[in-house]
């Protein structure tokens, strides 16, 4: 069986897959240190283990991707830990630290969809690698997306948490819907047969799959409204300028002045 | 209190007054036979599940499920010597 590679890309179409792969990847960096500063708040012993289970699955996610990257000519070692904050291209969602336990699941919940939906894009790419790797992150962000539905569904039985997650939905959804970029964008990944459907296509199905929490919170979610991009939109890392400096300080190694 | 303040709620966190328990079974491969490996406390089965996951990861599962205490029905053995706890 055949399989196309990267090297049989046409440049501009392999610049940009990359720039959608390590905006997966970065994110998924960010959301695996929002899961270690927050494993402590978790409800139970298994609410820790599993928050611990989520952090190091992400990490494991995000390495994984570096290394597909590597195909690229990227090196590992200066994706991992060779960039400033300019350079890391993690979902604008994820920017602001959640302000209790319905804001982090309402962040976590829409992180952990976005970045799914649109590595989904790829699970039919020509390479089968990259297929793999969708494949392979699609099976564990099914346990993280199971997660956060059984914390929906609790929260759903108290008025008062029902409120304050809707509200944090609402606050954090334009933020989500950024990630997918403007909605009348043409998607030469699409186009270049890299991707399965347009993006518009998987902007459209990650608000089918926000709408369908309703049952599980028992109310209906937060209308989204169209997401607003300014000039300092940057369309190869799907966010708005660097990450702020506090979130920089957070996700940045520190292996080695932990050394001396 | 604020949104900020870190709020114990045992009923909700448990799903009852009464916790929920949920006994894990799992195989390594199709011809294992389906192996009792623990149990896990979960509001829901959602939580259940994903918890079990997490938890019993020390293999590479072929396949794992939870079933709730509650609808196991005991034929043999009861009390301190009975495997899975009744409530």
């Amino acid at each position: 069986m055949t399989t196309a590679t990267t090297s049989d890309l046409a440049p501009a179409v392999a610049s940009l897959l990359q720039d959608d792969l390590l905006a997966v990847a970065d994110t998924k960096l960010v959301l695996g240190n929002w899961y270690t500063e927050c494993v402590m708040n978790g409800r139970s012993l298994p609410d820790f283990a599993t928050l611990l289970g989520m952090c190091t699955a992400s990490f494991g996610q995000t390495r994984a991707i570096y290394r597909y990257l590597t195909n690229f000519g990227h090196d590992f070692g200066a994706l991992e830990r060779g960039r400033d904050a300019g350079a890391i291209r993690s979902m604008e969602l994820l920017d602001e630290a959640p302000v209790g336990w319905e804001d982090f699941l309402a962040a976590v919940w829409l992180g952990e969809l976005a970045s799914w939906m649109l590595l989904s894009g790829f699970l039919h790419n020509p390479d089968r690698q990259l297929a793999g790797l969708a494949k392979k992150v699609g099976q564990e962000s099914y346990f993280h997306l199971k997660y956060t539905d059984g914390w929906m569904r609790i929260i759903g039985e108290g008025a008062a948490e029902r409120a304050t997650f809707l509200r944090m939905v609402e606050k954090r959804l334009p933020f989500a819907l950024r990630w997918f970029g403007p909605a009348e964008a043409a998607d030469p990944l699409h186009t270049a047969g890299q991707r399965d459907m347009p993006i518009g296509k998987i902007r459209e199905a990650f608000l089918r799959e926000i709408g369908k929490a309703a049952s599980l919170v028992g109310a209906p979610l937060p209308t989204a409204r169209p997401a607003s991009f300014e000039t300092s939109w940057r369309p190869d890392a799907r966010r708005h300028g660097p990450i702020p400096a506090g979130l920089w300080e957070v996700v940045r190694f520190k292996d080695q002045e932990l050394a001396f | 209190m604020t949104e900020n303040e870190k709020r114990f709620d045992r009923k909700r966190e448990r799903g009852g007054t009464t916790p929920r328990y949920y006994e894990v079974f799992a195989r390594k491969s199709s011809a294992d036979p389906l192996t009792h490996v623990g149990s896990v406390e979960a509001p829901n089965d959602d939580l259940a599940q994903v918890r079990a996951w997490f938890v019993y990861d020390q293999h590479a599962w072929k396949e794992m499920c939870v079933v709730p205490t509650d609808a196991i029905v005991t034929v043999t053995e009861h009390g301190k010597s009975a495997k899975i706890k009744m409530n």
